[in-house]
């Protein structure tokens, strides 16, 4: 019996760690984009980069972690799901706070971007396009 | 087993710190308020993230509210921002 367990553990840290190391990845080129990436808009991209696959993905591994780890006694089911708890707010609340500072800038026409072909929102709110 | 899991997740700590300076780089040379609430907002998920990684390491569950504070707080932050660029009103 206890061999299956030990099995079992290391099956679930594998997988955790498998997790944290995408995560920890994304992050880190997601922190490159945004300092490469010339404008606002497209620096947004590297934002949900780095909140959903830098934050989420670690958070779910982290989990897994600590759920595969005995030697961290009880308090590692508490972790787990205040780590789940996490994943799920930021993978919900990512999206919308990004989606809130592009619309107040776009708005706001704080951020001009200069080789502008075409701005088909222009063109439908009414205002003169690009 | 143990040391593995604890050797595996210093060795992860150092690119997360070395992504926190990357985003902090965006932060001081961000040209319009909203470049650095994008940066803002990076750094705090990432913080969360980076929080509960630290208490696996620090055995510690005390770390696991303060980061869902801290998401909630880093998305109140984008809803202000974004109200007060938009309308000039902040949300009384």
């Amino acid at each position: 019996m206890n061999m299956d367990v030990e099995l079992i553990n290391w099956i679930v840290i594998i997988i955790g760690q498998i997790l944290i190391t995408i995560g920890v990845f994304c992050d880190f080129v997601a922190a490159l984009l945004m300092i490469r990436f010339p404008n606002f808009y497209i620096r947004l991209h590297a934002l949900t980069i780095g909140s959903i696959g830098g934050a989420v993905v670690p958070a779910v591994g982290a989990a897994l972690i600590a759920i595969g780890s005995p030697f961290l006694g009880t308090f590692r089911w508490f972790l787990a799901g205040g780590a789940l708890v996490v994943a799920l707010f930021i993978f919900i609340l990512g999206g919308a706070g990004s989606h809130a500072i592009a619309r107040a800038t776009y708005r706001a026409k704080i951020v001009e971007y200069r080789p502008c072909y075409i701005d088909q929102l222009a063109e439908d709110i009414g205002e003169d396009g690009c | 087993m143990e040391s593995w899991v604890i050797n595996f997740l210093t060795i992860a700590m150092f690119f997360y710190i070395a992504s926190f300076l990357l985003y902090i780089v965006r932060l001081l040379k961000g040209p319009t308020i909203s470049d650095m609430v994008l940066a803002i907002d990076a750094l705090g998920y990432d913080l969360a993230a980076f929080l509960i990684i630290l208490s696996i390491l620090f055995r510690n569950p005390i770390l696991i509210p303060c980061s869902i504070v801290l998401t909630l707080w880093i998305y109140a932050l984008d809803i202000y921002v974004a109200k007060y660029l938009e309308a000039k009103e902040m949300s009384e």
